[in-house]
This record gives C-alpha cells, structure tokens and sequence, in this order.
C-alpha cells in the first residue's frame, strides 16, 4: 500500500478523536437550557457541534481552493477551519448571552463551579434556586471557543485527508460532513444530555468517547481508502 | 469590474439574506413551536394544561433545516441543470421544498396531539392547524430560499468548491443550530412562562406549566410569534448574517491588503479572524459583568 494512503488514513483517525474531543468543550444545555433551567447554550450537543464544525468546514474549503493543499496550505488550512468555526460559535454564544440577560433577565451563572476558574466571580448566588445555573459564563464561552477551534481543526483535517486520498472537494466535502456527525455523535451520547464545558465533572469521560472514535474513525477511513483503492 | 468588489458585493447580499433566513427561521419555529421548547408544549396536557399551540417538533432544527434546504438545493441543481434561469431553479427548488414542510408540519401536529389525546384530554384544533399552516410554511419558504440563494451566490461568486446542494445543507443545519441556539431562548424562557416573575430562569419542577392564556384570549403559536419577533427573532437574524459576513469578510479584507499573494492574504483573514473573536469573547465578559452589577445574586 501507498506510504500516502497511511498517511490519510492516520489523519482520517486523528481527525476524528479531535472531533470528538472537541464536542466535550462545547457549553450545551440542551433542552433545559432553552429554558434557563441548565448553563449552556439551549440546543444538543451534536447539533451545536455540527453547525460550527460545518461552517469551520466550508472556511477550510474555500481555503483549501485558493492554497492547495501541500505545504504551507495545510496549516492555513487548518487555521482557516478553526477560526471559521470559532467566529461561528462565538456569535451563536455571544447572541444567546444576549437573549438571556436581555429576554429572560438571568445573571450568567455556571452551576458545575462554585468560582468561575477564569474571572474568578462567584456562581452560585446567581443560579436561580431550582436550576442548574442558566446562560453562558466566561468559563463556559472559553470552552467552547476551544471546542469550536478543535471541532473546525478535525473538519478540516478530516477534508484535507480525503482530498488527498483524491477525491473530488464536493465528494470529500459530503464524505467530511457524514464523518463529522458520526463522531459528533459518539461524543453526545458520551456526554449524555448536557455539559458546560472543560470544568464540568463530566469533561473527565472525554477518553472514552476518544478511544471509541478512534476506532470509528479507523474503520471510516478504511472504507475511505479502500474507495479509492 | 474588479472581481473582489464583485465578492464584497455577493458577500454584502448574502449576510443580508442571512439575516432575513435566520429571523424567518426562528419565526416559523415560533408559530410551528419547534425544537428544544417545545419539550415544554409536549409536556403542558400531562401537567393538566390544555393549549392551543401549535406542536411542531419534527426534529431538532438544524436536521430539520438542513433536510428542507437541501431539498431545495438538490431540486434547483436538477432544474438549472435542464437549463432553466437560475433565480427561477431556486425558487422553484424552494417551493418544492415549502411543500415538503407543509406535509411535516401537518402531520407531525396531528401525530403528537393525538397520541396525548385519549391519556390527557388534548383535543386536535382543526383551526389551529388551518390557521398556522400557512405562517409556518410561508416563514419557512422566505427562509429556504434566502439560504438556497446564499448557497447559489457561495458556490457562483464566493469561490466555495462544494456544489450547490451540500452548500444548502450545510447552511440549513447552521441555521437551525443557531436558531435552536438564541431565539428559542426567548420562546422556551421567556414567552411560554411569562406568568412567572421575569428575572429567572425556569426551575424544574415547573415544566409543563406553560402559560395558556394570551393578551387577549387563548394563547396559539401565531401569539408567540408576535412576542418574539421583538427580541429572540431579530437577534437570531443579526446572529446568522454576523456569522456569514464576518467569516467572509475576512478573507476579502485578506485579499485586498494583499491581493497579489496569496498566502500573505490567507494569514491576514486567518489573524482577522483571531480579532474577531477576541472581540466577540470581550464583548461577552462586559455582558457577563452588565447582568452581575444590574441583577445582582437571587436573595431567596
């Protein structure tokens, strides 16, 4: 077998444990957030994930059309889908902040820290009694611009591999897509339900859902090689 | 003419239909009562309130978007590909993909109000099916086809190598994310428990007590609309055009500082970028600070 070949299917892997790392820093509150009843941005964790990894996506595509993709183009690209996907989830939060301080009237409030680890203000005399804290505290917005950055990196990893496998960029592009949900998934149900970003408790199951995606991914990329094979 | 004023313009258009798309999005999401507060309307009968909202929960926004915008996209690739105009391909493509909604819609009401009927005494209102039938389908139209025409300027002018209907699909689950993500924090929050006290969030053992009541009469999905459209609607407008136009802009601000080489150009968009969200992250923390210094921590 072709030493390129290996070289996409490691990247196919790799790409698919950071997709799955980076789902774990994403702040989501899932359907209790959209009600301010939890901290994190009301909606599930793949599809959060999705939507910034997409638009990190479509950033590292049109990247990868104007640089190539050998050299110094791999990093840009990288680069590109990381910050096209942190600009995609750092309004999306900054919006939500916004609606729940203006339209709900709730103080940003993590409810997993007694201090938020950065700014170092107290949480919990600001969580309404009965919830689990509501909107998104720096700590949470930190995390998730980390998670968007991993989740557009692994994308655009992930397109860069199959580009070089040689498929066409609409074909690598679909490919990508189908590859992103599947290790978006494997992190949710990791995750189950909701996590508010790198100090929830739950952060620590992250080498779980690392190692299954590794695995997942593996056999993805088997198939991606064998495609063109 | 100059090919990047070409770009800026394309670029100025399509945050501008983003805009539109985003608020038409979390609108029709509203009336229909999609996504994530809609837990709260499926909830409402088996905590003994009987509504008149509209209950529309197909599946999460972005699967959902993303299905109605790639039908559009994959029908107007069909059709420009015999040949045809392209606006009318994507109007067309929209259409087919309203049509679509519509059948959803309709029968995933039916579907979740009758399976709580004969438990929870949740009557189906034929009324409300026919009034709201066309709201949900029109917003939804407006939505489909500012996204489907965003993709086509993507794919013609803003160098995007994906074809037209990925393009669809990748902005239609985008859009429901951010949808699901801002506005319906002012519908699930905010307007289905405005009989409590606002300055709270919503503690669990309230689910389900949702407000049934409206300004005037009972309350139905095109009330919520209303109330929305005042905040959650528009931000979710604001949101999605920033993402599309901020994302685009700096990679021609990229190419005109630099716009002979192209690798100088790409580490510009790349280092704007990074301001950007240093700026979004600030303008987060003074929100942050506003809410602490106005609000003030819960005293019981």
């Amino acid at each position: 077998m072709d030493v390129s070949l290996l070289i996409s299917l490691a990247e196919i892997t790799i790409a698919g444990a950071i997709i799955n790392a980076s789902v774990h820093f994403v702040p989501v509150g899932g359907a209790p957030a959209a009600m301010a009843t939890s901290t994190g941005v009301g909606t599930g964790t793949t599809q959060l994930a999705a939507g910034a990894g997409f638009t990190g996506l479509m950033a590292a595509a049109a990247m990868a059309s104007k640089v190539g993709i050998g050299g110094l183009g791999f990093l840009l690209i990288l680069l590109s889908g990381a910050v096209g996907s942190m600009i995609m989830l750092g309004v999306t939060m900054l919006i939500g902040q916004l609606i729940y301080v203006f339209g709900v009237g709730v103080v940003p409030a993590a409810d997993k820290c007694e201090i938020d680890p950065i700014t170092k203000d107290p949480q919990k005399p600001y969580v309404t009694p009965g919830t689990t804290g509501h909107g998104i505290p720096t700590v949470c917005f930190i995390s998730g611009l980390i998670g968007a950055a991993l989740g557009g990196l692994g994308g655009a990893l992930a397109y860069i591999a199959l580009m070089n496998l040689g498929f066409t960029p609409a074909v690598a592009g679909m490919l990508a897509v189908g590859f992103f949900f599947i290790n978006a998934v494997l992190a949710s149900y990791n995750i189950g339900g909701t996590i508010e970003g790198f100090h929830d408790p739950k952060f620590k199951k992250m080498p779980n859902g690392v190692i299954a995606s590794l695995v997942a991914s593996l056999i993805c990329g088997i198939v991606a090689v064998a495609m063109v094979l | 003419m100059d090919t990047t004023l070409i770009a800026l313009g394309a670029l100025a258009l399509s945050g501008a239909l983003a805009t539109v798309a985003g608020c038409a999005e979390d609108l029709e999401s509203d009336v229909g009562s999609q996504s994530n507060p809609n837990s709260q309307v499926q909830l409402a009968p088996q905590m003994g309130n009987i509504h008149r909202y509209f209950n529309k929960a197909i599946s999460g926004e972005p699967v959902s978007y993303g299905l109605y915008v790639a039908v559009a996209g994959a029908v107007a690739y069909a059709i420009m590909q015999m040949g045809l105009n392209p606006i009318l391909a994507l109007i067309l493509g929209a259409g087919v993909a309203a049509f679509v909604h519509g059948a959803y819609a309709i029968s995933s009401y039916l579907g979740r109000i009758v399976g709580q009927s004969k438990n929870f005494g949740q009557p189906v209102y034929w009324d409300i099916v026919m009034s709201h039938i066309g709201p949900i389908v029109g917003h939804g139209f407006i939505a489909v086809f500012c996204m489907v025409l965003m993709a086509y300027l993507a794919n013609t002018i803003l160098g995007n190598p994906f074809p037209l209907p990925l393009i669809a699909l990748i902005f239609g689950i985008t859009v429901g994310a951010i949808g699901s993500s801002t506005g319906d924090v002012h519908y699930g929050a905010e307007r289905e428990y405005q009989k409590y006290p606002f300055g709270g969030g919503v503690p669990v053992a309230n689910h389900g007590d949702i407000d049934v009541k409206a300004e005037y009469g009972l309350r139905n999905g095109m009330d919520s609309s209303y109330f929305c459209a005042r905040l959650g609607g528009v931000l979710t407008g604001i949101c999605f055009g920033l993402i599309v136009f901020l994302d685009g802009w700096r990679g021609i601000i990229g190419d005109i500082l630099q716009g002979g080489n192209v690798i100088s150009a790409s580490i510009i968009s790349i280092v704007v970028g990074l301001i950007i969200i240093a700026l979004l992250a600030i303008a987060n923390r003074k929100v942050e600070v506003f809410a602490r210094d106005k609000y003030g921590p819960y005293t019981k």
